[in-house]
């Protein structure tokens, strides 16, 4: 198969979900989301510590939404947030003078390391980046970062996915922990 | 014999949309292509026939009271032996006890002057009409006179995998399994074969 042959896909995509599927996801996905939200708007704001960052809407695709998929498991929901965001920190604390160079530095080596400790979630590249362009806020946060809210807001999500993600009956999570 | 194309023996294969079907039945999203899913089924159930085929081997399936007849043995002799067993062939030893031959039925009719695989009737009519009929070439003769050779043998630890192939390739029917020193340990025959894929089915599923 040549390199342009190769663009043009030719395969077929995956079946859509049942109603069920839909209902559930976004019943895990509202309450994982009003859980990390009502921390962060109602205890944090006024500490300057944050609970909810961008990159948690990703991962309740993930966690609510496609329960079943490796990328969505607890060993890497927890790891890629915490590496990712260690990372990030470290990127922008390093090179925070050429913004464009620590945000791909970020990004892609959190890529690498999640790759490599078998922890891949999406959202993890989310997380190293908002830790380079998440302005002051972020920023004065230092590696405080890596365990609110990266890390804490992670496991409140968990504890979501954990608690709706089994309640119907052909629903289960997770596949495995680590 | 008929030859059976390898590529003929394609099993019954899964398509993208038995994939696709069985997504659907299967509740929630799954995150995987059909053509990836597709390709990892195909990838594992080939290495699963490997494991099983790799799994027995001739030391496992082969028959261990194997009669083999001596090179310089009369072939009237080994006619009556073959008669007494109710076996169609078997290994031929030098007097050091080695395998350097097979004998079979086939090796006798070729003598007699029957080409390929004659049928009952073909070699009845045949020697009723006596004046054709060689079947007195047989006397005065040895095994070693008429038997296959060099022998197609085979170690214990070969695979069904590949005995079988042999099977198709050379157009044999018995292989005799030898020691280290070219001694008869057993035989495998089509018959040891067709058990060893019945037995394969009999295991117990885990």
């Amino acid at each position: 198969m040549n390199y342009l042959q190769k663009m043009k896909g030719g395969g077929q995509s995956p079946p859509k979900v049942g109603s069920f599927e839909v209902l559930w996801s976004w019943i895990g996905s509202f309450l994982g989301i009003a859980a990390v939200a009502l921390i962060h708007f109602k205890i944090l704001d006024q500490t300057g510590l944050m609970m909810i960052i961008g990159s948690f809407g990703a991962s309740a695709v993930l966690i609510y939404g496609a329960i079943r998929s490796p990328l969505a498991q607890p060993r890497n929901l927890l790891g890629g947030h915490i590496l990712s965001a260690a990372i990030g920190v470290t990127a922008y604390q390093a090179l925070g003078g050429q913004p464009w160079l620590a945000a791909a530095l970020a990004v892609s080596t959190s890529i690498a390391l999640m790759h490599l400790t078998k922890t891949l979630h999406p959202p993890g590249g989310a997380t190293a980046l908002i830790a380079v362009i998440g302005g002051d806020n972020v920023h004065n946060l230092g590696y405080l970062y890596v365990l609110v809210p990266a890390a804490l807001g992670a496991i409140v999500m968990l504890i979501i996915a954990l608690i709706v993600n089994n309640i119907p009956k052909n629903r289960k999570y997770p596949e495995f922990w680590f | 014999m008929k030859d059976t194309p390898v590529g003929d023996f394609v099993p019954v294969d899964i398509s993208e949309h038995d994939v696709v079907e069985a997504m659907k039945r299967i509740p929630g999203y799954i995150d995987i292509t059909p053509g990836d899913f597709k390709e990892m089924y195909q990838t594992a159930y080939s290495l699963a026939i490997k494991r099983l085929f790799d799994s027995l081997t001739a030391g496992n399936i082969m028959s261990k009271s194997v009669l083999f007849v001596e090179q310089v043995m009369p072939l009237v002799e080994a006619a009556h032996l073959l008669a007494e067993k109710k076996i169609s062939g078997g290994p031929v030893v030098n007097r050091d006890g080695r395998v350097v031959g097979v004998v079979s039925e086939k090796d006798f009719l070729k003598e007699i002057g029957f080409s390929e695989t004659p049928s009952f009737m073909q070699i009845a009519t045949n020697c009723l009409d006596s004046k054709s009929c060689m079947i007195g070439r047989l006397s005065n003769r040895t095994v070693g006179d008429i038997m296959t050779k060099p022998p197609i043998t085979a170690g214990s630890e070969m695979t069904i995998d590949t005995i079988s192939t042999l099977f198709a390739e050379r157009k044999i029917n018995r292989l005799p399994i030898i020691d280290a020193e070219g001694r008869p340990i057993g035989i495998v025959t089509r018959t040891d074969l067709a058990h060893s894929f019945h037995a394969m089915r009999e295991r117990p599923k885990s």
